[in-house]
């Protein structure tokens, strides 16, 4: 079978290894750091219903809804499943409320409305004046577990996964890639991967990437910030009922509940400065959910950087869209065997592998159908053993 | 701005063989992590410096070293609180150095069962879970499997024999969610590797970063044992 190297250890490329793994092909992956360390294993912890992007985004938002079930069977140890609600607190929550119904349910992700006392009898700590909240399929995930299972099963299935291991070069002759430059962080060396296909799984980093090869990729870091408070004040995940803004979700997860976030676009995803002023007003928004919020200890802050496409400086960046995109980098540059996978969420990771192990399939002319949907996925302790 | 030094233990096989410290003099922010600071360090001053993160909130447990020679996860540890100077970095204790700070987690996870479920009833306090009858709230368990509890404790790094606190932590936390498989756990428990290398030393119930006290875990095990043996 073919060899497929993958460039990136965050969530699409564990989803990637294990599907590639098991279609068959021979399969390795590099990450420069350690496994889960770009924007994966920091992002918010939120298995998206879609909910969130049900108005402005449908096509990101159906993605969501069906990875979400799919994800709840094949990889139930890694998520808290207490659905969420999305709480109404002004006139401008409740006139946003119709369309957003109406949007959730032709997405196909299921709306229940409960009254003020219905929700404050579920979730005590929300602000008693809320006027009411619609319960939806959200979830909590582990964000380093979740995409670990992902590893466990691809390495079980002959995949090598190099962590600490760098691409610094790619290898082109004749308008094809042949391979890749490495720099082993433990070893303190460089060495040679000759592969079939190379698929760049690098998320915000995806443009460095093609800039080695010297072509470029429609992707923009957007950096969020997200803080921890020392306490779990709720069970279900809390969304504001607006459209999509700053400070507007709650994710609790074990003894603690994360606030989240904000959005900005940057030209590096390296090198990234946490700005401090974001604490506050996030805390700030997220109090007017969760009033406790404002009265619990802080617990960490930190940002990650969303891998964004398309997105232009001048761009709204709330309305860029979160679907994602696979490209044949022969059909975009004339560079013949390099792929790039990028956009999405941590939610739809395993559908961005999916699609990208078909168009994989397409160019080495195999038909081999993706089973990522129905396998349940093995222990991330699993991954260690 | 402050300046201040990170004092960090350098390996690398074959080539910074024996190991050795290396001083970095960075300036930091007043709420910096020492997490924060590793990576203006590999930022801005030296690349192949090796230490593990992913979720910088104390959930995923990669972080763990040693901070001051006590152990820690540095993505929640404020530089600030650390008292002395320079701020010294070493591997976990009873681990493998796979090049710096980064330490082979195989021998962790060796005892931690991939049968013993990692979720829990939520103890959030309220009435929430009255409405609820159905399906009860669900939380992930304290553990983040850092290992921590490993390298503090006095008898692991003597005998690899031994299961270790966080093993025996999460044993206890499945023998109480399934109190059908006890006679399996308690055996395990009872065992060749099992409590009665713990000498109630409490080192790991100290450095636990998510209070799991595993000590607890340990004393109320040998009471079950005891108790199913009489
Ligand atoms: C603030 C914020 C909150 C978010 N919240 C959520 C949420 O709640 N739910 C959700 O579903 N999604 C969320 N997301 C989105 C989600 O985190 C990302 O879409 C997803 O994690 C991207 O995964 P990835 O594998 O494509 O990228 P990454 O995880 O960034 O993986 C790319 C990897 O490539 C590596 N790499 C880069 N260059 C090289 C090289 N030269 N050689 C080797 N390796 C290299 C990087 O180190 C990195 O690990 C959030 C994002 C942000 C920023
Ligand atoms: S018991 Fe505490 S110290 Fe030990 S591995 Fe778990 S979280 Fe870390
Ligand atoms: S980075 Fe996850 S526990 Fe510190």
């Amino acid at each position: 079978m073919e060899h497929i190297i993958i460039i990136g250890g965050g969530g699409t490329g564990a989803a990637l290894a294990h599907d590639l793994a098991l279609r068959g092909f021979k399969v390795s992956l590099f990450e420069k750091g350690e496994l889960l360390s770009g924007t994966t294993g920091r992002h918010h912890g939120l298995l998206h219903s879609g909910a969130r992007y049900a108005v402005h985004d449908p096509t990101a938002a159906q993605e969501c809804i069906a990875e979400n079930s799919i994800l709840r069977r094949i990889a139930p140890q890694a998520l808290e499943q207490n659905d969420g609600l999305f709480v109404a607190l002004e006139e401008t929550d409740m006139a946003y409320r119709r369309v957003f119904v109406e949007s959730c349910r032709a997405c196909g992700i299921s709306v229940r409305q409960l009254s003020a006392a219905e929700a404050l009898g579920l979730e005590p700590a929300l602000n008693p004046n809320l006027k009411l909240a619609l319960q939806l399929p959200d979830a909590t995930m582990d964000a380093w577990r979740l995409p670990l299972q992902f590893f466990a099963t691809a390495k079980a299935n002959g995949a090598e996964l190099h962590s600490f291991a760098e691409v610094r070069g790619i290898h082109v002759r004749s308008g094809r890639v042949t391979g890749v430059r490495i720099f082993d962080y433990k070893k303190h060396r460089e060495y040679d991967v000759r592969g079939d296909l190379l698929v760049n799984a690098t998320g915000a980093w995806a443009g460095k990437i093609c800039a080695l090869a010297g072509i470029q990729v429609p992707v923009q870091p957007g950096p969020g910030v997200m803080v921890t408070v020392n306490a779990r004040l709720t069970n279900m995940v809390i969304n504001r009922l607006h459209p999509a803004g700053e400070g507007d979700i709650i994710v609790p997860q074990r003894k603690l509940s994360a606030l989240g976030t904000s959005l900005w676009l940057a030209n590096d995803p390296d090198g990234i400065a946490l700005p401090r002023d974001h604490i506050r007003r996030i805390i700030g928004l997220c109090a007017q959910m969760v009033p406790a919020v404002k009265d619990t200890p802080l617990h960490s802050a930190w940002c990650a950087a969303r891998p964004l496409l398309g997105g232009r400086k001048a761009d709204d960046p709330q309305k860029i869209s979160r679907t994602f995109d696979c490209y044949d980098h022969k059909e975009r540059d004339n560079l013949e065997g390099l792929v790039s996978v990028m956009g999405g969420k941590a939610t739809t990771l395993r559908a961005m592998a999916a699609k990208t192990a078909d168009l994989i399939c397409r160019k080495t002319g195999r038909d081999l159908p993706c089973r990522t949907a129905a396998q349940k996925l093995l222990h991330w302790r699993l991954f260690y053993q | 701005m402050q300046t201040v030094t990170f004092r960090i233990w350098r390996f690398k096989a074959a080539q910074i063989d024996p190991p050795q410290f290396q001083d970095f003099k960075l300036s930091v922010e007043a709420n910096m992590s020492v997490l924060e600071g590793l990576e203006k360090i590999r930022q801005e001053q030296d690349q192949t410096l090796m230490y593990r993160h992913s979720c910088h909130h104390a959930s995923c447990g990669t972080c763990a070293c040693k901070i001051n020679g006590r152990e820690r996860l540095a993505c929640i540890t404020p530089i600030k609180d650390l008292p002395a100077r320079p701020i010294t970095l070493t591997p976990l204790d009873g681990f493998a150095s796979l090049g710096d700070l980064v330490v082979d987690m195989h021998r962790f996870y060796k005892n931690l069962s991939a049968d013993w479920s990692y979720l829990r009833e939520s103890d959030h306090p309220g009435p929430s879970r009255a409405p609820r009858e159905v399906k009860p709230f669900m939380r992930f368990e304290n553990c983040v499997e850092c290992g921590a509890c490993v390298s503090a404790c006095p008898v692991t790094p003597e005998s690899e024999k031994f299961m270790g606190p966080a093993a025996l932590a999460a044993l206890h936390d499945e023998l109480e969610k399934s109190p059908a498989k006890a006679a399996d756990l308690l055996s395990l428990a009872g065992g060749s590797r099992g409590v009665r290398w713990c000498k109630s030393a409490l080192r790991c119930s100290q450095v636990c970063p998510t209070a799991v006290y595993p000590a607890r875990h340990i004393a109320e095990l040998r009471r079950r044992g005891e108790r199913s043996t009489k």
